[in-house]
């Protein structure tokens, strides 16, 4: 009876002490916070992101065999039809030119999935400081702009994805008349809607226009692709508007991303006109 | 079998599409083991899968630490409370402890907005508390003489 009481009290003393201990976490400084995370990914996690790391690049492999086997299958189709070329060369594109248009300003990575709920804020990639990433370093899909690299270990890297409540990245039109704020606008991440804000009253901007970096800010450079222009959501009489805009980038599908590790302060030459927009 | 559910985790997750409702194996590591144990060992236990879940995404540093704690604890008790070797009341135990995690991740870290916590609370954890329910069933089965376990139709 005394000993299971006294087990009874030990477990009451373990269960306050443990949430004590969350609640001292979730209250530390931000910077300690990404310490202690990333010694454990260092340590207790290292082998279990060797796995998962091993297995996404076999997974990636098992799909793009499948890609390859089809691109064979193809190309002696092309050869007897040589109009396949230019739908051949589009895919080619996607799938291949953002890296080559980077040659050394970017690395490619794989991104890691995990369990948690907010699972759609962040990402860890498969690349980390022994790669050239960095803090602030910004991460790209083929489509455009995906998120920004927050912390960094040498074999990883966690990235905030623009549907963090957090991102803001600046936008312009292509033409660079008009300027805004781009933020997440909330809700069902499957609707891949944004907010672009702090647009002047006297400037409009019609439904379907690309809207691109502005490269202010020095994160992210000029001319990558953010979205399209969907809608005026609501305007502040006189004084300026917010529009609805399609994300050109889904997290949800991306699988694998280039991560830029030499600054530049242009990168539209990295998407054509058609690039996802 | 605890090992084998983390490498599983990590390793059969990536294939098994879209994350948002794969089973969660580190979860229901947490609530096998927290079936065998007492609510202390539990506890510590679910702390621990929660530092490295806050370290994998470290959006709201001790969210989860506090919900795996809490669901360990909870899973040991509610061992004591629900007799657990009926195949409903375990599956009804692990998507509990699918819920519980979520909705004490999303409401202590304050990462989502209304709508996404409505989505995610409403559809995605619903979703993934069906198919860790499903896989946990099917491990307690593989398992169950190592488990001391007789799962009773």
């Amino acid at each position: 009876m005394v000993s299971e009481r006294f087990a009874s009290r030990w477990d009451t003393l373990a269960f306050v002490a443990c949430v004590g201990l969350a609640l001292v976490a979730r209250a530390l400084p931000e910077r300690v916070q990404e310490a202690v995370a990333a010694g454990v990914r260092r340590t207790l996690l290292a082998p279990f992101l060797q796995v998962e790391r091993q297995t996404s690049w076999l997974r990636a492999a098992y799909r793009e065999s499948e890609a390859f086997l089809a691109e064979r299958d193809s190309a002696a189709l092309r050869a007897i039809r040589v109009e396949g070329l230019a739908e051949e060369n589009r895919r080619l594109r996607e799938l291949l030119a953002l890296r080559t248009r980077l040659p050394d300003a970017g690395v490619s990575a794989v991104v890691l999935r995990q369990a948690t709920p907010t699972r759609g804020l962040t990402v860890l990639l498969s690349k980390g400081t022994r790669d050239g990433i960095r803090p602030l370093s910004p991460v790209l899909s083929p489509r455009g702009l995906l998120g920004v690299v927050r912390s960094v270990d040498p074999t990883t890297s966690v990235a905030v994805l623009w549907t963090h409540p957090d991102f803001r990245v600046s936008a312009m039109t292509p033409d660079g008349s008009v300027f805004g704020m781009v933020r997440p606008r909330g809700g069902n991440p499957d609707t891949m809607t944004m907010l672009l804000e702090g647009v002047p009253y006297r400037d409009t901007i019609p439904p379907g226009t690309p809207l691109l970096t502005s490269g202010f800010g020095g994160v992210y450079p000029r001319g990558i692709p953010i979205g399209t222009v969907v809608a005026v959501l609501e305007e502040q009489a006189g004084l300026a508007r917010s529009y609805v805009v399609r994300a050109a980038a889904h997290p949800g599908s991306t699988n694998h991303v280039i991560v830029l590790v030499r600054r530049l302060t242009d990168a539209s030459a990295a998407y054509g006109p058609e690039e996802g927009l | 079998m605890l090992l084998l559910l983390a490498v599983l985790h990590f390793g059969l997750r990536p294939w098994l599409g879209n994350g948002r409702f794969a089973p969660d194996f580190l979860l229901l590591a947490l609530l096998v083991y927290a079936i065998g144990e007492r609510p202390g060992r539990a506890v510590i236990a679910g702390f621990l899968v929660g530092l490295l879940s806050d370290s994998l995404r470290p959006v709201a540093f001790g969210s989860a630490m506090l919900a795996y704690a809490v669901v360990g604890y909870l899973g040991a008790w509610g061992k004591a409370v629900f007799f657990a070797e009926n195949p409903v009341v375990a599956a009804a135990f692990f998507f509990g402890g699918v819920v519980v995690r979520d909705v004490l991740v999303l409401l202590w870290g304050g990462t989502g907005d209304p709508a996404g916590l409505a989505w995610q609370l409403g559809l995605w954890t619903p979703l993934q508390g069906l198919a860790t329910a499903v896989t946990g069933l099917m491990v307690l089965y593989v398992f169950r003489r190592w488990l001391s376990l007789r799962l009773s139709g």
